[in-house]
């Protein structure tokens, strides 16, 4: 959906694809992911340019990813800047370091939040 | 663990010292509180109306709150409550924590309740003070009545935190501190804000349910507080939640008169002092459940990090075993997940009774000699099915758990593995299957199971060494977090100790390294990993764990050398070129990723096994990044028999 981008954010395109993604997932794949991730994250995501947008992945209902506050209620809120989503996603930082250093905070449930990696994060090698 | 030192290096202004905010509080200054309870008057006596007298007509007031209090307890376990010393009012404060607006409620249960009208964190603080006279925004009143040094100390313990003013201020208590410190929080968060925000409640409230949970196992820089801590913790836990009292506690809270409120308050301290009740332990799953609906609650921002994670490490955070959600995954009080029996193949040839081979010798001789995994894998599930289940009764199902995860069908791998790790325990030998297992685990996610499964690995392995009852009590409560950090430390001081005497025991490497890598330490993992193949250099399962470490922290092209180790050495290893597939698709060669998917793809379908759904869907990721979406549509187990098509599109494999 081009309507899920923001013009001006870097994680915009990672967001969309993220959202192609989930929309190509089979029924029974995103019961999967929704029975082990079971949560809805909302990210606010700020840019260099101090704008901010919203976006929510709701990993708990309806497997999908959108615009906009989170509809119902979002488990965890995410607020973090628009470079450290990218890192997160590229794997260069993972989710508890950039807790830990301040890039990344939490509203809600703190505990969700490590589990955005894995959301975002294409692809995990297998031990 | 270097967290403190993140911890304490954190932004927030906070001492890094938690004892210190827990002694400031003993030093009472109340003048915050005071004025968060009411405007009008600060003086202590709270409760009645523009009286400031110093000192509350206990009588009549205590007489008032009675009242107020029979006519009240409804679903309030007020009882309990107060036969159980602090901690039950802790618990309660918990409970109106957790719920927005309740905030009053509790302050009514709670003897400050009454202040509590003001916003929950007050009934946050109460809770720290709790154990010394609970009273959170009511400070004044209680300090009239309850003229405590406690009271005093909740004061205090508001004013430093006053500063704070965040709930994690209460995370930043640390270990010890938890106890106090989020009680302590709470009330100052809710001073500190100065306005009612549920948020900070909520959020002291998770922090005082962590700090409750983990008591015993904190690791407490502060010694003195452990024993309250304790005590506080099973009242709590067996303070009872009680979902209605929202209600009730609305009958309250309209009350206007400050008289009420303190009355409740007074009554409420007095039953608290004199009771002694053990706290029902019914309440324990109400507190569960509040403390879940805590945790999803809105909180405010973090302010300092690292101390909000310092306590959700010790707490038992992270642990929302199944609140959520339509169909929430079981997962036992070791985070061991509920999976159900094994499904077994429907059509599998070798399930001909007529034939009287030993299919498990057949299937090891298939493994050995580098044949098919789905055919090893079928072998071993006839075998099974027909009783032939080899040594202990458990080594054909972990033979057939390993094989299962090998070839990249980590559900089924997971559940063959759950039953031979069982039997091995039933028949008396524990071990065998259990690193495999614990590997599964983190594979999946499953954090904590992973750390349960490697102590008891470490258990069955390492008989003679002892270890502490805490750390195994810890599986059971804390998060993984907490965990993660005390088996690394037992199985570090094992390594050590064998270092010291010149053995290495590559298994106790492969353990480490499985540790690492759960937490994300892929560099350490690494270094674990190649010190056991330095022992095992043929092993192609430790050549892919090191590729896979080396994958995860960022190296896909020295992960790419791993990997093809491993497939050297077994050609058919189809996690191996599932992860090669991965690798490349981290490097952005979405083509080429694409292509191994369908070459690990068509090694399955022509062994006539069922395909790996983790291959299709990985695939269709692959596709997608190759911007093929029509060919993503098409990526589906269905379409396994004509990978053709994927050919014909150009992809070589």
């Amino acid at each position: 959906m081009s309507d899920i981008k923001a013009p001006g954010f870097k994680s915009s395109d990672l967001i969309s694809g993220l959202e192609a993604a989930f929309s190509k997932y089979t029924d029974a794949e995103k019961q999967a992911q929704i029975k082990k991730t079971n949560g809805i994250f909302e990210l606010q995501v700020t840019n260099g340019a101090k704008e901010t947008v919203i976006w929510t992945i709701d990993m708990k209902k309806t497997g999908t990813v959108y615009k906009g506050k989170a509809q119902p209620k979002a488990d965890v809120t995410i607020i973090l800047a628009d470079e450290t989503l990218v890192d997160l996603a590229d794997g260069k930082l993972n989710g508890q370091k950039a807790f830990m250093t301040g890039k990344l905070k939490t509203k809600g449930n703190m505990m969700l939040a490590t589990k955005l990696d894995t959301v975002l994060k294409g692809a995990k090698a297998k031990l | 663990m270097s967290f403190q030192g993140l911890i304490s290096g954190s932004e927030c202004a906070a001492p890094a010292n938690p004892l210190s905010q827990v002694l400031k509080h003993t030093e009472g200054d109340r003048s915050l509180q005071q004025d968060r309870i009411s405007g009008p008057s600060t003086s202590r006596l709270h409760y009645l109306p523009g009286n400031s007298s110093s000192v509350p007509a206990n009588e009549q007031d205590i007489a008032l709150a009675r009242q107020f209090f029979e006519g009240n307890s409804s679903g309030h376990a007020m009882a309990p409550v107060f036969s159980v010393p602090h901690p039950a009012e802790l618990a309660r404060i918990n409970e109106m924590v957790a719920r927005p607006g309740i905030s009053e409620h509790w302050g009514l249960e709670q003897q400050h309740q009454m202040r509590g009208l003001d916003d929950s964190t007050k009934a946050a603080a109460w809770a720290t003070e709790f154990r010394n006279a609970p009273q959170a925004s009511v400070a004044h009143t209680v300090q009239q009545n309850i003229a405590g040094p406690e009271f005093q100390q909740q004061r205090s313990y508001m004013s430093p935190l006053y500063g704070n003013s965040m709930p994690m201020g209460v995370y930043g208590m640390g270990a010890t501190g938890m106890q106090y410190g989020t009680n302590s929080n709470f009330s100052t968060v809710v001073q500190g804000k100065g306005k009612a925000k549920e948020v900070d409640f909520e959020t002291a409230f998770a922090q005082v349910m962590d700090s409750l949970e983990p008591v015993q196992s904190s690791t407490s820089r502060i010694e003195e507080v452990d024993d309250g801590v304790q005590e506080i913790e099973e009242s709590l836990r067996a303070a009872a939640i009680d979902g209605d009292t929202e209600g009730d506690f609305q009958k309250y809270v309209p009350l206007s008169s400050s008289a009420h409120r303190l009355h409740v308050a007074d009554r409420v301290w007095e039953e608290l002092q004199n009771s002694d009740h053990p706290p029902p332990k019914e309440d324990i799953a109400k507190w569960e459940a509040e403390f879940s609906q805590l945790m999803s609650a809105q909180r405010d921002e973090l302010e300092d990090y690292g101390k909000n994670m310092q306590n959700a490490w010790e707490g038992g955070v992270g642990n929302y075993d199944g609140n959520i959600g339509d169909k929430p995954m079981q997962i036992d009080a070791e985070g061991i997940p509920v999976l159900g029996d094994y499904v077994f193949e429907q059509n599998n040839k070798f399930l001909d009774p007529s034939s009287s081979r030993s299919l498990l010798n057949e299937a090891k001789a298939l493994l050995e000699q580098n044949g098919s995994l789905s055919e090893a894998a079928l072998m071993l599930e006839a075998a099974i099915q027909r009783g032939e289940l080899g040594e202990g009764g458990y080594e054909a199902w972990i033979l057939l758990g390993e094989t299962r995860n090998m070839d990249e069908r980590e559900e089924a791998g997971m559940r063959a593995l759950l039953q031979g790790v069982k039997r091995a325990e039933e028949s008396g030998t524990p071990g065998p299957g259990m690193l495999s297992l614990a590997i599964s685990f983190t594979n999946e996610s499953y954090d904590r199971a992973s750390h349960s499964m490697l102590l008891r690995w470490f258990r069955a392995r390492y008989p003679d060494v002892s270890v502490p009852e805490e750390t195994v009590r810890a599986m059971t409560t804390n998060s993984a977090w907490d965990t993660h950090g005390r088996i690394t430390e037992l199985f570090l001081d094992l390594a050590r100790a064998q270092h010291g005497q010149n053995k290495m025991d590559e298994d106790l490497q492969i353990a480490l390294g499985v540790l690492f890598y759960t937490n994300g330490e892929y560099e350490r993992a690494q270094d674990c990993f190649a010190a056991a193949l330095n022992v095992r250099p043929k092993d192609y399962l430790l050549w892919n764990r090191l590729g896979s470490s080396l994958s995860n922290g960022n190296k896909p092209e020295e992960a790419l050398g791993a990997y093809r180790e491993a497939l050297q050495l077994r050609p058919t290893y189809t996690r191996a070129i599932y992860n090669v597939g991965v690798a490349c698709l981290n490097i952005g060669a979405d083509k080429e990723a694409a292509e191994h998917f369908l070459s690990a793809l068509s090694l399955q379908e022509s062994t006539g096994g069922d395909t790996s759904d983790q291959l299709w869907f990985t695939l269709r990721r692959a596709l997608l990044s190759m911007q093929r979406s029509d060919l993503a549509d098409l990526a589906k187990p269905e379409a396994k028999s004509n990978l053709e098509i994927f050919r014909k599109e150009g992809l070589d494999f």
